[in-house]
């Protein structure tokens, strides 16, 4: 390895030994008596939503999901494990966003939740979102209902 | 020889990526285009995913220095995927089976090639952790091995539909090359279905880039 190579690795260390490394490491500890932590096999294929569920559910407003709501839709708000960046978020967008019965969509990747609007007068039942998140890659922690999700 | 052959039925999935994919599996359903360009090969490959636990993708992959390249079918199995509220960790288990041919003159007969390889990641929103071993057998053209390792970090945490950027280090280890090991500097940027990754290898110096949509 020439210099520069060598020059790298103390970078790399300086740059994981920052403050927001530090944040990270206390967010963590803090949060980790809240946190689910699951361990999938892959031949577990029965969907299930987490028995332990945060009340933290809180829609997520977006103008289509403004429109859905408007229109009458409910709302759905879903915790999901798992999601760390866009990829998520497109997965769910297609595997939701082509079911019938739903009217808006949106994966805050802030929030880690799954945001759904229902047509009016339609609706998915808990294990039939749970399910759909697995399809995606994906595993639903909790799922919170309207009015609770709009905050009422 | 025997054993080469019991390791290659053993995996069967052949051609591993040469790169710490991002999400080797896709969802039910989805199709993903990956172009990757390393200072070993220049590959593309399509692959569709018709369950959460595999993907099966048609890959061609140019071994530049060897003039040589190998078109074959990519399985990829999700072995193990741990989730919790902040990371997801996955296993993948990738092989192939296909032909290998000569490029640039080289008058060497097509031959059966295979490969095997084993990817692993850890993630977070701002950190990234990654190997990938592979081992390429392509007959009379010639076999190799390689292993890397990735390590990522996010100077901010993008929301949906933001642009991700993340600065990353990789370090292969090709025993064939004549620098076994080399070290590879590469920013990614990542937003909606499109990842950009662009980098220059220090050692052996050659330009990574990799490219990866999922529609």
């Amino acid at each position: 390895m020439n210099t520069i190579t060598r020059s790298l690795i103390p970078l790399l260390f300086i740059l994981l030994s920052t403050p927001a490394w530090s944040q990270h490491g206390q967010e963590h500890q803090h949060e980790h008596e809240h946190e689910h932590e699951h361990e999938e096999s892959v031949s577990d294929s029965a969907a299930g939503v987490a028995s332990a569920a945060p009340a933290t559910g809180r829609l997520t407003i977006t103008p289509e999901i403004e429109i859905a709501l408007a229109n009458g839709g409910t709302a759905v708000v879903a915790d999901v494990l798992g999601v760390v960046c866009d990829f998520c978020a497109v997965a769910m967008n297609k595997i939701f966003g082509k079911q019938e019965e739903v009217a808006a969509v949106y994966v805050d990747l802030d929030t880690k939740a799954l945001n759904l609007v229902f047509k009016p007068g339609a609706s998915l039942d808990d294990d039939a979102i749970a399910a759909l998140a697995v399809q995606a890659g994906y595993r639903i922690a909790a799922v919170h209902r309207s009015p609770v999700v709009l905050g009422s | 020889m025997r054993a080469r052959v019991q390791l290659l039925l053993l995996l069967f999935f052949a051609v591993g990526s040469a790169a710490v994919s991002a999400r080797p599996v896709s969802y039910v359903g989805g199709w993903t285009f990956i172009e990757e360009s390393n200072r070993q090969s220049t590959a593309a490959l399509i692959h569709y995913t018709p369950s959460p636990s595999w993907s099966l993708g048609l890959r061609n992959e140019w071994v530049r220095d060897a003039d040589y390249a190998i078109t074959s079918l990519q399985p990829t199995y999700l072995l193990k995927r741990w989730f919790g509220q902040e990371y997801q960790a996955n296993v993948y288990l990738q092989g192939g089976l296909g032909v290998a041919s000569g490029t640039s003159g080289n008058p060497m007969s097509s031959t059966t090639a295979a490969t095997a390889g084993v990817i692993a990641d850890w993630e977070t929103r701002r950190f990234f952790l990654g190997y990938n071993a592979r081992y390429i057998d392509a007959g009379h053209f010639g076999d190799n091995a390689m292993q890397l390792v990735r390590m990522g970090w996010a100077p901010y945490e993008g929301d949906t539909q933001d642009l991700h950027t993340w600065l990353m280090l990789e370090i292969d280890h090709r025993p064939e090359s004549a620098d076994s090991v080399s070290v590879t500097p590469l920013l990614r940027f990542f937003r909606g279905p499109a990842l950009l990754e662009v980098g220059f290898n220090i050692v052996d110096p050659t330009p990574l880039i990799n490219f990866t949509y999922r529609f």
